[in-house]
């Protein structure tokens, strides 16, 4: 059974003339780990908006098409809605938090709050949370005192706690210092391993390769590759679309490394496999 | 990060009370002198409030309230007293400028209704926690939207104050005058404020995106993670207060 | 009409409820700038006035509540009553930049002095009733001890007094929040405007 099923989907921002997303037809399996690439402005943060119902309900502008999720049409649909059964994260951990709470377990109530989830409800889901995402003993801290490691992963626990069954994710770890990158990405890595279905938009390709079910290559508002990882990757032109592959690629290609078919490698273990099963050819 | 909420956390009986009932109490101690119009009565619920807040220690942060407005008496009791037309007793001369008995007396009233407002919002501001304030009026129909504006704006406003330094300093560094004359000081205000104001508002857009993600236009009645504050003597002490203004309305039509 | 309508319209989009916390540290950055650089403005209404050109009246008129509210809770509970003058600040700012005053310069000081006018015929009779009609301001005080000393009624002294402190800080801080509105990009401040609604593309 799919989960979400989109269709020629197309939009334009107000006051623009040419189409962000221009035509888009995919499906995407429940629990499925989907990565998205593509250069600035290939139309990443637009499709994220769409997904998640901030296009067209808070952007407005002009909607093709149609996304549903869970069979709910998402442009039928009111935000506060779709929010239970899709989340999103954005890059800054900073303007994410509400302003309005001062501390962590307030913050992760928000979201409840306004579905009027009682109380005992609340503080069980706020505790499976701080667990998964490892920030118990950040409970009573004021939001805006944490690093930003800390606060992208309060972040994506005040998400957690409304149960979505999907959580987009766009460039989460772009703002964060190398350590608040790790934190997040095994936090990220958690979320799927429970059966989540995650999307989410990275540069770090590395990490799409680890990570990703699939990955869809974006440009110009249209999809020109939705792919596994080893077989996106290997395509040629990956540069002049504005997207580096992951170093183990890039390095196996300059070797002509690849497998029987004609695949690189994209992961540190792949590319460990294939040099060494050339190793015992010689 | 500091609050700028006037809140001070100490547990006392005048922070037992609920903010409804703190309210009620704001209202009247306020209405009343104004309704009897009798001076005495307005240096009483001044009092009273003074004497609540003490023991509520809280008067240390009540001093800059107070020293804020203590200019603005100042010049209201010598305008009014050596200033307005028409008055006639003279009680003492400094240099040209006389004072007036009438003037001084009109002055003194206007003084002890300000110090009575002020210390009866200060009462409230200075015991209650702004979350619990938003949250009782929120059960009582206010909007979340708006609760949600009142509370955030106690985090934003000491978030902008310290980006407001880092870009001062940098301004600064850069070579931007802030002193000398009023024409160069005036100048350093648009390169000073702008880059915070800018700032801030394009992160606008995000977090109202990350609000919608967490239903904020949800329309359900909600929840509240925080309990709602009890007050065991709610109902005595509100008709105490309504009894007071009562007796305060029928003094003044007898 | 529907013109009308839409500038009155009352239900607000999520946008425009985030831009009113920032409206009001806006305000309160101004006041704190003004004060450091010894200015003799409060330049405490920038955020207002800019919320009521990007969001209309009714924006403008919560951003500016909310503001006093904000003052009320945290600076001197006793300004909380000039609430009232600035939701009159608000509402000239949404309706003058309605009607087009926002586009040139001199629109923009025309654009200020009609928003002291509005400010100061509020605030004169909270005034009176607060301090016998002072605004504690020297300058404008100064001006109300001397008109009168000359005869002068006191709501008049007290509208001069207001007038001679409100004009050029309402004319700079409309300056300033109209610099503001013209750097953001449209497509930022376009989200405030709730008159907006989706079409369909096939
Ligand atoms: N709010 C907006 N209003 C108008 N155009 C926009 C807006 N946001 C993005 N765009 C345009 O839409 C296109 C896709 O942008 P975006 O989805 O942000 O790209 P990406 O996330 O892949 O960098 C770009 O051409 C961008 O300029
Ligand atoms: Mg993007």
């Amino acid at each position: 059974m799919s989960k979400i099923i989109v269709k020629s989907l197309k939009y334009k921002y107000p006051l623009t003339e040419a189409l962000a997303l221009n035509g888009l037809t995919f499906q995407i399996e429940r629990g499925e780990f989907i990565g998205i690439i593509g250069r600035n402005g290939a139309g990443k943060s637009t499709l994220c908006a769409a997904l998640s119902g901030l296009v067209p309900h808070f952007f407005k502008g002009a909607y093709g098409g149609s996304i549903l999720i869970d069979g709910i049409n998402v442009k039928e649909s009111k935000l506060s809605d779709i929010a239970r059964k899709v989340g999103i994260v954005f890059q800054n951990p900073f303007t994410q938090m509400t302003g309005a709470k001062d501390s962590v377990t307030e913050e992760l109530a928000f979201g409840m709050e306004n579905l009027a989830i009682p109380k005992t409800e609340m503080v069980r889901r706020i505790d499976d949370a701080l667990r998964l995402l490892e920030i118990e003993n950040l409970r009573d801290k004021n939001p805006f005192e944490l690093s930003g490691g800390q606060m992208q992963r309060v972040a994506i626990a005040s998400i957690l706690v409304m149960l979505p069954e999907v959580i987009v994710l766009d460039e989460p770890t772009s703002q964060l210092d190398p350590q608040g990158t790790e934190e997040v990405f095994k936090a990220i890595k958690r979320l799927s391993n429970q059966g989540m279905t995650i999307i989410m938009v990275e540069h770090k390709t590395e990490k799409i390769a680890e990570y990703a079910d699939r990955v869809m290559l974006l440009d110009q508002g249209q999809i020109v590759a939705f792919d596994p990882p080893a077989k996106l990757f290997s395509l040629s032109n990956l540069e002049e679309r504005g997207v580096r592959p992951p170093v183990f690629t890039r390095v196996a290609k300059g070797l002509d490394i690849h497998d029987q078919v004609g695949l690189y490698p994209v992961t540190l273990e792949s590319t460990v496999n294939e040099v060494q099963k050339v190793y015992e050819s010689h | 990060m500091t609050s700028i909420s006037l809140y001070v956390d100490k547990k006392s009986i005048v922070h037992d009370v609920d903010f409804l009932t703190k309210l009620i109490y704001c209202c009247v101690f306020i209405v009343a002198p104004i309704i009897t119009g009798a001076v005495i009565l307005g240096t009483f619920s001044f009092l009273v409030s003074l004497i609540l807040i003490i023991s509520a220690g809280a008067l240390k942060k009540l001093m800059p309230i107070a020293a804020l407005s203590l200019f603005v008496l100042l010049s209201v009791i010598i305008i009014q007293s050596a200033f307005i037309q028409g008055y006639h007793d003279v009680l003492f001369t400094i240099g040209p400028v006389h004072f007036y008995r009438e003037g001084l007396i009109h002055a003194s009233s206007i003084v002890v209704r300000f110090l009575d407002i002020l210390l009866a919002f200060s009462l409230i501001v200075l015991t209650t926690h702004p979350a619990d304030m938003v949250e009782t009026l929120q059960r009582k129909g206010l909007s979340h939207r708006i609760g949600y504006v009142i509370l955030s704006v106690f985090q934003i406003i000491p978030q902008m104050a310290q980006t407001m330094k880092t870009i001062s300093d940098a301004q600064r560094s850069r070579g931007l005058e802030t002193e000398g004359n009023i024409f160069i000081r005036a100048k350093a205000f648009l390169p000073l404020i702008g880059p915070v104001v800018i700032n801030s508002l394009i992160g606008t857009r995000e977090r109202a995106m990350a609000l919608e993600a967490r239903a904020f236009s949800a329309e359900v009645k909600h929840t509240y993670f925080r309990d709602e504050p009890v007050y065991r003597y709610k109902t005595p002490v509100r008709l105490i207060l309504l009894l007071l203004l009562i007796v305060s309305i029928a003094w003044r039509l007898l | 009409m529907s013109k009308a309508r839409n500038l009155w319209r009352v239900k607000l989009n999520t946008a425009s409820i985030v831009l009113i916390p920032a409206a009001v540290a806006i305000n309160y950055i101004g006041k704190l700038f003004a004060e450091a650089l010894k200015l003799p403005l409060w330049l405490d209404s920038i955020g207002t006035i800019f919320a009521g050109i990007v969001g209309g009246p009714v924006l403008g008129a919560l951003s500016g509540l909310i503001n006093n509210i904000i003052y009320g809770l945290t600076l001197s509970p006793a300004s909380a009553v000039y609430g009232i003058a600035s939701i009159g600040i608000g509402v000239a700012s949404g309706v003058l930049a309605h009607y087009g005053m926002v586009s040139k310069l001199w629109k923009v000081i025309v654009f200020g002095i009609i928003v002291a006018l509005v400010s100061s015929i509020i605030s004169v009779p909270l005034n009176y009733v607060y301090y016998g009609g002072q605004t504690g301001n020297i300058w404008g005080d100064a001006a109300f001890a001397f008109l009168n000393a000359h005869h002068v009624n006191v709501i008049l002294s007290s509208f001069v007094d207001n007038i001679l402190v409100d004009a050029p800080d309402k004319v700079v801080s409309a300056i300033v929040a109209f610099a503001v509105y013209r750097v953001l990009p449209k497509r930022l401040t376009i989200l405030f405007d709730n008159s907006q609604e989706t079409t369909t593309l096939d």
